[in-house]
């Protein structure tokens, strides 16, 4: 038997999806530990760090802009030059844009206003992180986010969709999200971010269970 | 300043300044002023309810009491215990919506954590003007958005709620948010009293400032011509500060380190230290040069009435400190000693070495006017006239219900909060009742109560309603009530008829929680709700918290299968024959639901609402599956009865349900409605709707406030 998979669930002031992620970690038989804002973690230590959504810094300056200069992050781009995995949800997808790890950026939903629903996503492309998510196959997951409207400079977009970098599809755009993205990859499949909360989808009671495949 | 303007200044009466004066046994000092009035205000006092508030006293083994404490406590057994509690911010959300709403919500977040329990849940009641009354759009959309920005970045899900739409709060909006935490397994409860001599007084959380100086005693004034004026008097929230406050707060609690602890919310730090001293028969020895504060030019006055959110008072032993301190710094938050606790029963207040005053606390906390105010009982009743409507008469009333604000879709109201984080969201708003996963797996059922278009007609019928509603709409989902929070939001109580509204909705809500052994364990009081002479209906608003245990599947309020048989019971609550009100009848039906759920899964359920059984049968088609009614009693279609309940059940339980049916208190009052059924809404072969088009037409009700945001 191969060891459990290691995960790193990185906490920053203001991240409130962590509990949820990190008992979701657990849950999915996988090793759980916490990474602190302010600590640094070793570049062997783990298979995959995940970003969990909430408000990281309380969304001053930008969502996910001060996260970014952290020493947690500081540490993430080293974990990731090796090769490692990365997985960030919602305002984890924010932070990964600020920190360059992925390209493009999150901007204010087109309704301009906070958004709670159910959508649905279909995979375009997929990788060797949450390798259970199949092609073309669609899943049922909640978002909750004010600022999840994927923008990417047109020459940036055309990269993304011509290096299949574009990860989850909406099937009906929410909040005016370019070519109706929702999560992509970096241009080495080792990084990948979605603004949809898979944990939020993970037990049967919670509504949909689609969110189970992204472990 | 002379003494008439000076009493004006602090909005206290010649008689409540005699009534002090005689206290300390000399004329005030100029310090102690603001703390008899922001102590003595109604809003901190509770001068005028307190002898009524009395009639809440009931409690059970399920609800110790710890009264006097920021929140009540329901023991669910399983080392399951929740806190929650809902409260007013009707005022400052009028004079600034977003703020105002927000910080209410952190203000009732506080409650609940400072006892020691992660807050789960949140859930708010508001009652809006007409849309077109001056600056209404902009008050929902305002106090909408404070809900969310708050509520979604401290990461507590709002999970339901209830809006109103009615002229009678044009000039005076109401904001009631209600909070529900839990304490698992052997986390200590904190308790604003348990301090010993010796202690040290600890300040946490934000730095000082002057937003909301003066705060607690606007919230006990009518307003006038002046209300704009009042705008520095409402706070600034800060829901990441919340958020690391939260989080600091409950580790130091369950590393039990502090002996006591208390938010700072109206009236600030002199409201938690006086009471906190109070309560534990001490005294404190404060230091108000030690307050952080935000602005070097802050008076001693200013600093004992901010009302700066997202602070806390905390007591420990001075051995403790150090450990106190590091947590706090780990969330890069501060923990100040302002001074310590002495034996002896005084507040004694500095300012750089300077005496200020020293006062007995009880002065100020035990020894508030109490008020018998005059009231006249209201007797005015319901008048319910039975309905016997004729297919054209239908369709005009039910397509003229899009129309009104009452029936608008609510959902871009609650679309804008995160009713999922946590993880423990199972039904959310768009149910009419919230469920949460708990810990131990059994389900925790959170509702709101208050419908004021009854109580402009009956305040009797109407506190019985904001009881028993909320009640029943949990029965059907197979939960059961344990326990109310209430926000008694009324006019001015100076007013005999007014206050007679309070007292009766007091009394009766005290009495029907009494016959459904669901105390009322925390609460709130908002008077002065009346602009230029004209106050608001009563508006009792009740926050219900109940459990289920079963094993099955929450009946949803959709239909989400064609073929089910849909039926309507009804409970002979006030009936249009006698009009009567018995409830202890009520309580036995609400026994049978609860029977008849156990042994019938209802796969759909729902207690029929405004506009009557036919738009409560749309509401249930919300999801694409509709009705064909069978049913050839069609008259009362749009009869808003007290009260009928409409459940859908597989064909194959239909013989068994009749047979329950026929052996119990429903016997002669059950009927088969019809049967679900996709895409239809049929009432009879002339009168139906294409349902997809219905519900489009519901969908965008709201959009002259909220767009196109659907």
């Amino acid at each position: 038997m191969s060891r459990k998979t290691q995960v790193g669930v990185i906490r920053f002031p203001g991240t409130n999806c962590d509990q949820d992620v990190f008992s979701w970690v657990q849950r999915e038989g996988l090793n759980a530990k916490w990474i602190w804002h302010r600590d640094s973690f070793s570049d062997q230590e783990f298979d995959l760090v995940i970003l969990p959504g909430g408000f990281s810094y309380g969304d001053y300056l930008r969502s996910g802009a001060l996260a970014a200069q952290s020493k947690a992050v500081e540490s993430l781009i080293s974990h990731v030059k090796k090769g490692r995995h990365v997985l960030g949800i919602c305002n984890g997808f924010q932070i990964l844009c600020e920190a360059k790890l992925l390209p493009g950026a999150l901007v204010t939903n087109q309704s301009l206003r906070f958004q709670d629903d159910w959508v649905d996503v279909r995979v375009e492309n997929t990788g060797p992180v949450c390798a259970k998510v199949e092609k073309s196959q669609k899943y049922k997951l909640p978002i909750a986010h004010k600022m999840g409207r994927f923008f990417a400079p047109a020459d940036d977009l055309k990269k993304i969709q011509d290096s299949d970098q574009v990860w989850l599809r909406y099937e009906k755009n929410p909040n005016g999200s370019l070519d109706n993205i929702a999560g992509i990859w970096n241009a080495e499949k080792t990084v990948c971010a979605l603004m949809p909360h898979p944990e939020r989808a993970s037990l049967e009671w919670m509504g949909s269970q689609d969110g189970k495949a992204f472990l | 300043m002379i003494f008439s303007e000076k009493l004006k200044k602090y909005r206290m009466n010649q008689s409540e300044y005699d009534l002090a004066k005689k206290l300390v046994g000399r004329d005030l000092k100029e310090i102690e002023w603001p703390l008899f009035s922001a102590l003595w205000s109604e809003h901190c006092s509770y001068k005028t309810s307190k002898n009524h508030l009395r009639k809440f006293s009931y409690r059970n083994s399920r609800t110790p009491n710890i009264d006097g404490e920021n929140a009540g406590l329901v023991d669910l057994g399983n080392q399951e215990r929740i806190v929650f509690k809902m409260e007013s911010h009707n005022h400052p959300s009028f004079i600034e919506p977003f703020q105002g709403a927000a910080t209410g919500v952190g203000g009732i977040l506080r409650d609940i954590f400072t006892m020691g329990a992660r807050p789960i849940a949140l859930a708010n009641y508001l009652c809006f003007g007409e849309p077109g009354a001056d600056r209404m759009r902009d008050l929902i959309d305002g106090v909408v958005k404070g809900i969310s920005s708050y509520g979604n970045c401290v990461g507590v899900p709002t999970v339901t709620g209830q809006t109103e739409f009615h002229p009678e709060y044009n000039k005076n909006i109401l904001v009631n948010a209600m909070a529900v935490g839990l304490l698992t397994g052997d986390e200590k409860l904190a308790l604003s009293r348990g301090q010993t001599a010796g202690s040290l007084v600890v300040y946490v959380g934000a730095k000082t400032g002057k937003d909301g100086v003066h705060g607690a005693s606007m919230a006990s004034e009518s307003f006038g011509e002046d209300s704009e004026a009042k705008k520095p008097n409402v706070q600034i929230g800060d829901p990441f500060y919340e958020k690391l406050l939260i989080e600091a707060c409950l580790e130091v609690i369950h590393q039990d380190l502090v002996l006591a602890i208390q938010d700072m919310g109206a009236a600030g730090l002199t409201s938690s230290s006086f009471e906190m001293a109070s309560k534990s028969q001490m005294g404190l020895e404060l230091r108000l040069d030690q307050v952080p504060i935000r602005d070097s030019s802050l008076t001693p006055e200013e600093i004992l009435l901010s009302e700066s959110q997202e602070r806390m008072l905390l007591m420990c032993e001075p051995a403790k400190f150090d450990q106190i301190q590091k947590l706090f710094h780990r969330w890069g938050l501060e923990a100040s000693i302002l001074g310590k606790v002495i034996p002896e029963k005084l507040v004694k207040i500095y300012w750089h070495n300077e005496l200020l005053t020293e006062i007995d606390p009880d002065l100020l906390v035990e020894n508030a006017p109490r008020y018998d105010r005059a009231f006249e009982i209201p007797t005015r009743r319901l008048k319910i006239e039975k309905q016997n409507l004729n297919e054209s008469q239908i369709k005009e009333k039910f397509l003229s219900f899009f129309a009104q604000p009452r029936f608008w879709n609510r959902s871009p109201i609650y679309r804008q909060y995160d009713q999922r984080v946590g993880t423990r969201t199972m039904k959310d708003a768009t149910q009419s009742v919230a469920f949460l996963k708990l810990p131990s797996q059994r389900e925790l059922a959170i509702a709101v109560g208050c419908r004021p278009e009854i109580f402009k007609q009956d305040v009797l019928l109407g506190s019985y309603d904001a009881v028993f509603y909320p009640a029943l709409q949990m029965a059907i989902k197979g939960a059961k009530v344990l326990a109310l929070t209430d926000c008694l939001n009324f006019g001015n109580p100076e007013k005999k008829d007014i206050m007679g509204e309070f007292a009766l909705s007091v009394a009766s809500i005290a009495e029907a929680a009494k016959v459904l052994d669901a105390p009322v364990i925390s609460g709130n009081v908002s008077f002065y709700n009346e602009t230029d002479q004209k106050g608001i209906p009563p508006t009792p608003a009740i926050g219900a918290v109940g459990l289920r245990e079963a094993k099955t599947e929450i009946p949803s309020d959709q239909f989400q299968k064609e073929n089910l048989k849909v039926y309507s019971l009804q409970i002979p609550f006030v009936t249009v024959e006698s009009n009567s009100i018995n409830i202890e009848n009520l309580r036995k039906y609400l026994w049978q639901i609860l029977l008849l759920g156990e042994k019938i899964n209802f796969a759909s359920s729902k207690m029929v609402g405004k506009g009557g059984t036919l738009w409560t049968l749309l509401q249930m088609s919300q999801d694409g599956v509709g009705i064909t009614l069978q049913t050839q009693n069609i008259g009362q279609l749009c009869q808003e009865d007290f009260y009928r309940v409409i459940v859908a059940i597989s064909p194959e339980q239909e013989k068994q349900f009749q047979e329950l049916l026929k052996d119990g208190l429903f016997k002669n009052s059950f009927e088969l409605l019809g049967t679900t059924k996709n895409n239809s809404f049929q009432i009879t072969q002339n009168l139906k709707w294409n349902l997809q088009e219905l519900r489009m037409k519901h969908k965008t009700s709201a959009q002259e406030v909220f767009g196109e945001f659907l």
